[in-house]
């Protein structure tokens, strides 16, 4: 894939956009840089044979929003002017994403009318659940509108990564979320690499693909036992743990860590994955997809799970194409989009092509049936994988350092960007933009129109982590 | 749904999870003031089949007004303060408040100090460390069993705040 850095002047921000979309462009992100003369603009575009990088340099004036040219930019527009102070025309007003003012009309919608009323529910959630407020506009149990304010969690990792060593900044953002650390430690290492000119070789390419693919498993499980849990099924929602928690051992087993943290390294892999996999690991990959498939049956015939799932929360393909949507999110709406697929060599996934449900109604029951499909994909990649004879993981040079890198993997929850601007070794700008980041705009869109007992149910089938959103 | 049931009544045949040796059952309420998902998916694991915490009495409650401990995750982030000492202020005394997380303990917490409120053991008292990252549902199991015996004895605990 080329990478093309393409300056372009402030003023003509917006018809860069309008040409990169004309050509079929897609966004992977939008971020803003503290320049020298003020904060400077990027934009990631992914075209069919190129990754375009528009750079526009602000010096303090107000830039046109692209909203309208890819709707996809709405939380990074937000999420550069509260952080960067980057100012958009055309954009009024501009509801505050990151900062939290106390003032309601200057981050929530304004809903009016006869009957109308507000549901506040968070930070802190009745369950296990992480921090977030969602602030529900509703009529008796109809909703109409759904603010989410979430970035309670923020932490500041990617200005806290600025100025590290590109080593060192590698465990910033493999903390900013657990469930899917390697998707966020590969596209970072990928970043870095690309930085440092060097590609990995086909044992590295392998080893990196393993982990990622059992970060999909224990989470895919993970899911299915949430969207159990979503309806109250707790038969189903238990069987799934059961399993979630074989896989983890799975994991605890071939890498010594539950959730595989720190197996990922630039120009390395982790020593564990060196070593001969036991045929007992491929018993166990092929003993939980047995035992998944046989749960799958099972939900597919208890009706009161299946009266709960059909026709809930629909995602149509139009607007998945339009906002972006990303993951099983997407792929359930029809949209046959996986970064797995669309042919960055420095994985090991030549020839994948995207899942897909029987009829991608775009609703919950697509969405919970795209985690079974994928689940039969995982199983077949890791048998493969762990078949090999083992072999010495290694990275090549391969043309200059540059001064941006990007990495992209499909995380468990979609699409993962991670762009890399460095100096000498040096992090000047880390950007994460993780699947989840992408779907929960997805998500606000999705909910309007439904019941509010749905909600935990519709939500529960995206099942998005705040951590990896805020960072 | 009855082969699924069949299914978990043999896992927990086949599992032979010991009886409780200790009786008594704690109310927990969790608050993420900042973590990285990691703890949540550990502790959520306590409940699944394998290692079934309820069997000890143990069991998540909704409100902090039903609940005698408090399990906090993450490092404090400065949005997630005021929650957090709203959450603790609603607890009936006597309370314990468990740091659930190496995070919690303000150990090897990666973040932007700006962002961050102050380490967790300066806005509230914490009773007990679970310390991992994130501590597997095992180690969880063994502190919060541990502490089934702390509240009993009683003399309430002084209220502490923030400077």
């Amino acid at each position: 894939m080329r990478m093309n850095v393409l300056p372009v002047p402030a003023a003509r921000w917006r018809a860069a956009c309008e040409d990169a979309a004309a050509e079929g462009a897609r966004l992977r992100c939008l971020y803003a840089v503290e320049g020298e003369r003020g904060p400077e603009l990027r934009a990631l575009l992914g075209l069919a044979d190129e990754e375009r990088l528009l750079t526009a340099s602000l010096a303090g004036a107000p830039v046109d929003s692209v909203l309208e040219v890819f709707p996809a930019a709405d939380w990074d527009e937000r999420e550069a002017h509260d952080l960067y102070g980057v100012r958009f025309a055309g954009r009024d007003p501009l509801r505050a994403l990151v900062a939290h003012p106390p003032q309601p009309e200057r981050w929530m919608t304004p809903v009016h009318g006869h009957g109308t009323h507000q549901v506040a529910v968070g930070p802190i959630h009745a369950g296990v659940i992480e921090s977030g407020h969602f602030r529900f506009h509703v009529v008796g149990e109809r909703i109409l509108r759904l603010d989410l304010r979430l970035f309670y969690k923020h932490r500041g990792l990617q200005r806290a990564a600025e100025g590290r060593a590109l080593e060192d900044g590698l465990a910033f953002a493999q903390r900013a979320c657990a469930a899917c650390a390697v998707a966020t430690s590969v596209a970072y290492v990928q970043a870095a690499e690309a930085v440092l000119g060097l590609v990995p070789n086909a044992a590295l390419r392998r080893a990196r693909t393993l982990l990622c693919e059992l970060e999909r498993l224990y989470n895919h499980l993970n899911d299915l036992s949430a969207i159990c849990a979503g309806i109250g099924f707790a038969p189903g929602a238990m069987a799934f743990a059961a399993l979630k928690e074989r896989a983890q051992r799975l994991n605890a087993r071939l890498s010594g860590h539950r959730f595989l943290f720190d197996t990922v390294a630039i120009a390395a892999s982790p020593p564990q994955l060196d070593e001969r996999p036991s045929p007992a690991d491929r018993d166990e990959v092929r003993a939980l997809r047995a035992a998944a498939a046989a749960g799958w049956r099972e939900l597919l015939f208890a009706a009161s799970v299946q009266d709960r799932l059909g026709g809930v929360g629909v995602l149509t393909a139009d607007d998945a194409v339009a906002l972006g949507a990303v993951g099983p999110v997407a792929r359930a709406a029809g949209v046959r989009r996986d970064a797995r697929a669309d042919g960055d060599p420095r994985l090991w996934y030549g020839g994948l092509q995207p899942a897909q449900p029987v009829t991608a109604s775009g609703d919950v029951a697509a969405r919970a049936e795209m985690r079974a499909v994928e689940l039969e994909q995982t199983c077949d990649i890791l048998e493969d994988l762990l078949a090999r004879p083992p072999e010495r993981p290694d990275t090549r040079p391969a043309g200059r350092p540059q001064p941006i890198g990007i990495g992209r993997v499909e995380s468990p929850r979609g699409e993962t960007v991670c762009v890399i601007e460095a100096t000498g070794g040096t992090l000047r700008r880390l950007h994460l933009r993780t699947g989840s980041y992408a779907n929960w705009p997805v998500l606000a869109h999705v909910v309007p129109g439904n019941l509010l007992p749905d909600f935990p149910l519709i939500n529960k089938s995206f099942e998005l982590c705040y951590a990896c959103a805020d960072r | 749904m009855f082969v699924l049931l069949h299914r978990l009544q043999r896992l927990r045949r086949d599992l032979g999870l010991p009886a409780p040796a200790r009786t008594g059952s704690l109310a927990l309420r969790h608050v993420d003031a900042g973590s990285c998902n990691g703890c949540e998916h550990e502790l959520t694991a306590t409940a699944s089949p394998v290692y079934d915490l309820q069997r000890f009495g143990l069991n998540v409650v909704a409100s902090p007004r039903h609940a005698d401990v408090l399990l906090v995750t993450g490092a404090v982030t400065a949005r997630m303060a005021e929650p957090l000492l709203a959450a603790y202020e609603a607890m009936p005394e006597p309370r314990l408040v468990a740091a659930l997380g190496d995070c919690a303990l303000g150990c090897g917490v990666l973040a932007d100090p700006g962002e961050l409120a102050a380490p967790l053991e300066e806005i509230v008292t914490v009773d007990l460390r679970i310390p991992g990252c994130p501590p597997t549902p095992a180690q969880i199991a063994d502190a919060l069993t541990g502490a089934l015996d702390l509240l009993r004895p009683r003399a309430s605990r002084p209220r502490r705040r923030r400077q």
